[in-house]
């Protein structure tokens, strides 16, 4: 297993110490007490990191968000959809092949101190362009949709004891399911709460011995909410849509997500999730409102996380890249191969990860998708061995049952010590 | 055997859906109530009278996508159909996908008044029915057969599977039930079956020369054998997880359920109607016999799988499943091992009856203690709540489904084949508790205003569970609505005791 990521600001601590701590975390308090964040500080590990998996559903166009304006066949490919750091609204140039969609501005300014990077051609290990079954499978971190009923990320929280995580999501998504401990939070509903109407349920909750605590501890979450409570966009009997899901969107999901995790203490693993990402018409006004959402996502991340960005790394995926070519309706149908995104102040970023495999009429999948040339796992695997010290052989075995064979991707952190 | 005090606040709030008014103060025998509602089923009929049926939902379906094609065809010519390449200019499209979108609206809009129909009906017969126990059996055992909205294609059918498969079998063979269930468009699309093909099926055997002969290579669209509705059926439906089976029983069940499908578009077109929403499909069916669990199932079509679900009905195994899962959400998280076993003893002595289940369950000891609790889910709270103050929502469930996602428990969308967790640790943290106390207050707002006083709403709603300070918190409130708020938002409101 690498050893635990020593970072500037912090004392390095003997690995055997630190395990003898945990164990005692994990064993004696069990998992009552890990319900609750605030009382994990001591459980922090030696290199106290945070990760952060955003996921997009719907299918993110990998062509659009990282156009490859230096491919030769990329313009006839793309027509109307193609862009380029030359264009009228100009692409965010990256190197002589690839640039970011235009509406990537924040993240255009962190690739330029070394904190995003684009990993080209990647995606899970199903190839077959459902949209559930895929997001399945990027979910629970195996090669079929049916895999497995609990997720990653979860798994992989299970494999550092002491750690909470966290889902932004009003439903428990299945990546953050199974039997780690994960809360989740979503944004409040606008109703107010009268102040009087607390005061006298105090002494009734503070009664209850199973609901005493979950009470106090949502008065003192509220009293610093990383959002305000009318920001939130949502809907309560007032009305709403009933199949509009995951109100609050990006930016306000991944603000409170910083909040959380910027705090002492804070959950160190943590899940945003978003849609609307399934452009099959109109493609070029819906990605860009929705990289400008994503963007703003990032920026308000960095902004609420900023104690511990340092120490931070993102990955955005998203369950499959689209077809290369543009439909009847100027949009793109499902596809294979896409982009994902790393950012982060732990990251050795600045550049573009991944093996691009062209996108001439010859180099596609099956005629119509970019290949892919990443699985995603390679990149969850980099990132949780040498970013949150997950053992490689329980990487392989447990977080990404029957991957062995899939290589984590080296070289992801800034750190000196995770290249290697 | 002497029934504990509260014997009648558990079978109001823990068997039924929580009180309306008046209830807690006439049930005097609860066994009795709670029997006689077996005995009797559900009262609602009425009101599900006139909702959609799948049969109807899939030719609406079938007429839908005809008009897609149609539109298609039409607009951008056959010429151009047949040409490979960039398709028509990016302008033709832009108005093309507006136009097709414009001649799609009221389908789409016909669909969303069927799902708010269906929704509005579900609660409010929840809200206002007399057989709360089977009501709550219908939403258990809808939930236990999870279909999740959020897979597209199974969207329309969550509602009618309760309704089609689940309350005809609610107190009958849970055998029968588990047919119904599986042959049902919501299972099989949801659970991928409908285009499940066995390899050495003749549909099967023309698949394999086209892709010889270096034909269609999309993975995707490639029919072959799909296994999802076979292993949940085992894993999740009947014997369990633990039960022993292996892959190769999972695999063999799944060739004998090949053929198992749904009325396609082609089916309806040019004036062909369908008689049902379920078809086997015997050219995808996978040919021979069958072994699965030790035992073996000669060849017989759709009489095959048949007879592997009812086997699998039968088994010790489902018996446990079933009986653990029923009595962790009547009696406790961890129910005592001695009233499971007697539950699976009684389903399997009596041809899988649940309803014999049902009467072995409230005839044990254990179902009565004074100790037995459950947290309510927020399904549980907002139907608890509505049936307390009596709120009419009308033909507008908007506000109850928003309600619902916003408390984590969205309506038929629990993302998982497996369903909503029923054990209290899941929905007992501060976010939740918060929501809650915002939800209350939200609902309060729905209260009638005019009518009787909050404080002798909670007396008849809390009856013995309304302690002192609770009481005291009501009576202060500064008006009825903080009162009903109050009410909703107290510890004693949130749990099935």
């Amino acid at each position: 297993m690498p050893s635990s990521v020593q970072h500037p600001d912090q004392p390095a601590v003997p690995e055997v110490m630190l395990s003898r701590r945990r164990f005692f975390v994990h064993t004696a308090l069990g998992a009552a007490a890990l319900l609750i964040w605030p009382q994990l500080t001591f459980a922090a590990t030696g290199s106290d990191t945070r990760f952060l998996f955003v996921l997009l559903r719907g299918g993110l166009d990998g062509l659009e968000s990282v156009p490859p304006y230096g491919d030769p066949g990329y313009q006839a490919m793309r027509g109307a959809l193609a862009l380029s750091p030359s264009a009228a609204k100009p692409a965010h140039r990256l190197d002589h092949v690839f640039a970011l969609h235009p509406s990537f501005d924040f993240a255009a300014q962190l690739y330029a101190q070394g904190q995003f990077m684009p990993v080209v051609a990647a995606a899970p290990p199903y190839w077959g362009r459902s949209h559930f079954q895929a997001q399945n499978c990027v979910e629970n971190g195996t090669a079929k949709p049916d895999g497995a009923q609990t997720g990653w990320l979860n798994r992989c929280i299970a494999c550092m004891p002491g750690v909470a995580g966290l889902a932004c999501a009003a439903v428990m998504p299945l990546t953050m399911r199974g039997s780690a401990t994960v809360e989740t939070w979503s944004p409040p509903l606008p109703t107010e709460v009268n102040p009087i109407l607390l005061q006298r349920l105090q002494p009734l909750y503070a009664a209850d011995p199973r609901l005493a605590g979950p009470f106090a501890r949502a008065i003192a979450q509220q009293q610093d909410s990383p959002v305000p409570e009318s920001g939130a966009g949502n809907m309560a009997m007032a009305g709403g849509k009933p199949h509009q899901k995951r109100a609050g969107g990006l930016p306000v999901m991944m603000a409170a997500a910083g909040g959380f995790m910027g705090k002492a203490g804070g959950p160190r693993v943590a899940f945003v999730e978003d849609d609307g990402w399934d452009t099959h018409a109109n493609e070029a006004a819906i990605v860009t409102r929705k990289i400008a959402e994503l963007d703003a996502g990032l920026k308000a991340f960095h902004q609420s996380i900023r104690p511990v960005w340092k120490r931070t790394v993102v990955i955005v995926a998203t369950e499959f890249g689209r077809t290369a070519r543009i439909n009847g309706t100027g949009g793109t149908d499902h596809g294979t191969g896409g982009s994902m995104f790393l950012a982060g102040g732990a990251l050795r970023g600045g550049r573009v990860a991944g093996s691009w495999p062209g996108i001439g009429a010859g180099d596609l999948y099956q005629q119509r998708d970019v290949h892919a040339t990443t699985d995603f796992r390679s990149v969850f695997k980099g990132v949780l061995g040498a970013h949150l010290g997950v053992a490689e052989s329980l990487l392989a075995s447990r977080v990404f049952p029957g991957s062995a064979k899939v290589a984590p991707m080296g070289g992801l952190l800034a750190d000196v010590r995770a290249a290697a | 055997m002497s029934m504990s005090g509260n014997a009648v606040t558990a079978a109001v709030n823990r068997f039924g859906l929580g009180g309306k008014p008046g209830e807690l103060a006439s049930v005097h025998d609860p066994r009795g109530w709670l029997d006689a509602q077996i005995a009797r089923g559900s009262d609602a009929g009425a009101l599900f009278a006139n909702l959609p049926t799948s049969l109807n939902l899939l030719r609406e379906e079938a007429t839908l996508q005809a008009v897609r094609r149609e539109f298609k065809h039409g607009n951008r010519g056959r010429r151009t159909l047949l040409a490979a390449g960039p398709q028509a200019s990016p302008a033709d499209g832009k108005t093309g996908a507006a136009e097709l979108q414009q001649a799609l609206r009221p389908y789409r809009r016909h669909e969303r008044d069927d799902l708010l129909a269906q929704a509005a009906a579900r609660y409010r017969v929840a809200s206002i029915t007399d057989t709360p126990f089977i009501e709550r059996l219908v939403h258990f055992w809808s939930n236990h057969f999870a279909v999740s909205v959020d897979k597209r294609p199974a969207r329309l059918f969550a509602a009618p599977l309760e309704r089609e498969a689940i309350r005809p079998h609610v107190s009958g063979r849970f055998a029968d039930m588990l047919l119904a269930v599986e042959t049902h468009p919501a299972m099989l699309l949801y659970l991928d079956n409908i285009r499940s093909v066995g390899p050495n099926s003749r549909l099967g055997q023309r698949i394999a020369m086209r892709l010889a002969r270096g034909g269609n290579q999309d993975k995707g669209k490639a029919g072959g054998l799909n296994e999802n509705l076979g292993r949940e059926a085992m894993e999740l439906h009947t014997v369990g997880v633990g039960a022993g089976y292996t892959q190769a029983d999972v695999t063999e069940f799944s060739r004998a359920l090949t053929g198992w499908s749904i009325p396609f578009p082609r089916d309806f077109a040019n004036g062909k109607q369908p008689q049902s929403a379920f078809v086997f499909r015997a050219n995808a069916h996978e040919p021979g016999a069958r072994r699965v669990m030790g035992k073996t199932f000669p060849a017989g079509g759709f009489a095959q799988g048949r007879a592997i679900l009812e086997f699998l009905a039968r088994q010790p195994a489902t018996a446990k499943h079933l009986a653990l899962q029923l009595a962790q959400h009547f009696v406790s998280d961890q129910p005592p091992q001695a009233l499971v076993e007697r539950m699976a003893k009684s389903y399997l002595d009596h041809d899988t009856s649940l309803a014999a289940v049902y009467r072995t369950l409230i005839a044990s000891p254990e179902a009565w203690d004074a100790n037995a609790r459950k947290f309510r889910t927020p399904q549980d709270f907002v139907i608890a709540s509505l049936r307390a103050a009596q709120i009419d929502l009308g033909d507008k469930p908007q506000p109850v489904l928003a309600l619902l996602m916003n408390l984590g428990e969205p309506v038929f969308d629990p993302r998982s084949p497996a369903g909503f967790s029923d054990a209290s640790a899941n929905w007992i943290d501060p976010d939740a508790v918060w929501k809650r106390v915002q939800a209350a207050e939200a609902l309060s707002a729905r209260v009638a205003q005019a009518g009787g006083q909050p404080l002798g709403l909670a007396q008849d709603i809390l009856g013995p569970l309304l302690d002192a300070d609770t009481e005291q918190a009501i009576r202060r409130a500064e008006s009825k609505r903080q009162a009903h708020a109050t009410l909703f938002a107290c510890p004693a409101f949130q749990w099935r005791v």
